[in-house]
């Protein structure tokens, strides 16, 4: 680990994305105990006002504070990320190391089931669900989860067979342990670097996703602030407030910024084979 | 070769059964009653029975299901509830803007990463390249329907070069409509452009490594020669395979493209089918996007087995 410190230090990238994402967490945090003002607070006089030192990022159609509900916003979208990615991940890697630990018809029927899934665009499968369930946070979430359960399934299946011909797999076997002990024991642990970087990457995949699916209308509902809604409502008063669709977006792109060069960053410092591999 | 490409059609023809199934579940078993999800629960008795006759909801799944499917293999697939058309009519004029859209999109989108991957590699190391690189990590992470916003600030509400949205209609004003899909393309295309300069510049620098490339260098090719002559032509087989891939869900990708900027594609016919409860045209569209996906990634597999003949042996 004083190695991961020591390469850490030098690794630029790394260090601009845990900057970025402790700025995205830290602005979702600070939101659930201060707001320059309240999020719902409706001031019609104070409406479409540029930026000033009262409202740093002025106010919105409705007369409220932008920068307040930016700060809420990331709340929304780390709420969304995490539990979708945190949702599909606990079912992907299930799944993965049951096809690596079973292999035969188990395999033969997830990588079936997970070619299905990569079949469908991932913007039809939200839409289908939020067609027939409706419009939600909550619809967005199952939604984003069931794109990314494949993602990890495939993962953690490749990583995981790697380690099953493992010569310490391969003598827990011999022992006669039981292949969920083995897997719980040894082969997860051993993968979980592997996981680690795909579950930042998906992250990051998820909030674009989030909003995306908000943007249209089929994220988080009015009045729950929301990035993605709030580029819906700049883009209609463009002409009068046009900065307003700046912020929102500035803030979506610093986040999936953050997470990918954060993402990138984890695969170079802890997986030294790949790293190897990127020297050459 | 034969083989190679039979066992990948019979893979696909698999898949696209079985995603029938699903979207047959998720659209009409799902909700319970359809008639009642498309008319909404304040609606009375008589109109609810009449649409299950007209759609045949009162007939068993089975039936329904054999029905959808072969309509499906007819072309036939039904009539629209909001728009009283024939579904496969509203859906063909619908592509008549998403697919020069996602053409468009594609086309720019390899214009502008192939030699911006080329550079990258050719400069591999420097500071131009680390500017490219960024430049891709950057593209990838900023959402395309924003982009899409900024470029309507930039092009339609600052400089007014370009329509801030709309689509007048091939037929009345061709070259308004070529003119209105270009913001929507370019918005389009930013991470594709990202993923595929990565692509082009890391097949590159594989290939640069490669023993053929280095016998050309001794036998004292020049290096333009080198890169253009052999690297490149091997390093475009994984270009082709992503372009591909990409070109499937461009189209999919279109639907945020075309609600920013108003386009009436099928991305728009989708989005407004669910505010209409337009189960019809939901289940059909969601279908062919689904197809073309599959499609596309045959389309891929061949253009592999004919650019390079390891997988052929492999498979």
């Amino acid at each position: 680990m004083n190695g991961f410190g020591a390469r850490a230090a030098r690794h630029i990238g790394f260090q601009v994305g845990v900057v970025l994402l402790a700025l995205f967490v830290g602005t979702a945090l600070l939101s659930l105990v201060w707001t320059p003002y309240a999020v719902d607070a409706l001031q019609m006089r104070s409406k479409l006002l540029p930026a000033s030192a009262e409202h740093l990022l002025g106010t919105d159609h409705l007369g409220r504070d932008v920068l307040s509900r930016i700060m809420v916003g990331a709340r929304t979208s780390l709420a969304v990320g995490l539990i979708a990615v945190g949702l599909g991940m606990s079912v992907g890697v299930a799944l993965g190391a049951w096809a690596a630990a079973r292999g035969g018809w188990v395999d033969e029927m997830l990588s079936r089931a997970s070619d299905l899934v990569f079949a469908f665009p991932a913007v039809l499968i939200a839409i289908l669900i939020t067609s027939v369930l409706g419009a939600s946070a909550g619809n967005a979430i199952l939604a984003i989860a069931i794109f990314n359960v494949p993602v990890f399934a495939r993962v953690t299946r490749g990583a995981a067979l790697a380690m099953w011909s493992r010569d310490f797999v391969r003598a827990a076997v011999a022992l006669g342990r039981a292949p969920v002990g083995i897997t719980l024991r040894h082969v997860l642990p051993n993968i979980a670097s592997v996981l680690i970087v795909q579950a930042t990457i998906q992250f990051a995949v998820a909030i674009l996703a989030e909003a995306g699916l908000s943007y249209l209308g089929l994220g988080a509902q009015p009045p729950t602030p929301s990035w993605g809604g709030m580029l819906r409502d700049a883009q209609t008063y463009i002409f009068q407030a046009p900065e307003l669709a700046i912020w929102p977006g500035l803030a979506i792109a610093m986040a999936v910024l953050g997470l990918n060069m954060l993402g990138d960053g984890l695969r170079d410092l802890l997986d030294p084979r790949l790293r190897l591999l990127r020297v050459g | 070769m034969i083989e190679f490409l039979s066992r990948r059609l019979v893979a696909a023809l698999v898949t696209l059964v079985l995603a029938t199934v699903v979207v047959f579940a998720v659209v009409e078993v799902l909700p319970g009653d359809p008639a009642l999800v498309m008319l909404g629960t304040d609606a009375r008795p008589d109109t609810l029975a009449a649409l299950r006759a007209q759609y045949g909801f009162d007939q068993p799944l089975s039936v329904r299901y054999f029905h959808w499917i072969g309509g499906l293999l007819r072309f036939d697939l039904g009539a629209s509830h909001a728009y009283g058309t024939p579904v496969a009519k509203l859906i063909g004029d619908r592509l008549a803007v998403t697919l020069p859209l996602a053409g468009l999109a594609l086309g720019w989108a390899l214009l502008v990463a192939v030699p911006l991957g080329v550079f990258a590699a050719w400069r591999h190391g420097r500071a131009s390249d680390w500017g490219v690189r960024g430049f891709t990590q950057i593209g990838i992470s900023i959402p395309n329907f924003w982009f899409g916003i900024v470029l309507v600030l930039i092009f339609a509400v600052t400089w007014q070069i370009f329509p801030a949205g709309g689509f007048p209609g091939w037929a009345q004003d061709a070259p308004r409509s070529l003119l209105s899909l270009v913001l929507p393309a370019v918005a389009l295309s930013l991470s594709e452009i990202a993923i595929l300069t990565r692509v082009t510049r890391s097949a590159l620098l594989d290939t640069l490594r490669e023993d053929y490339v280095r016998t050309a260098r001794a036998k004292g090719a020049s290096e333009g020669r080198v890169l253009f002559g052999h690297a490149l032509r091997n390093a475009l087989i994984p270009v082709t395979t992503v372009a591909g891939l990409i070109a499937g869900f461009l189209v999919a990708g279109a639907v945020i493209i075309e609600s920013v900027f108003r386009l009436p594609g099928v991305g728009q016919l989708v989005y407004d089918s669910i505010n209409n409860r337009d189960l019809a045209v939901i289940k059909n569209v969601v279908i062919l996007f689904t197809i073309l996906v599959l499609a596309v990634n045959l389309l891929v597999d061949l253009a592999y087995a004919l650019l390079d003949p390891r997988p052929r042996v492999t498979a």
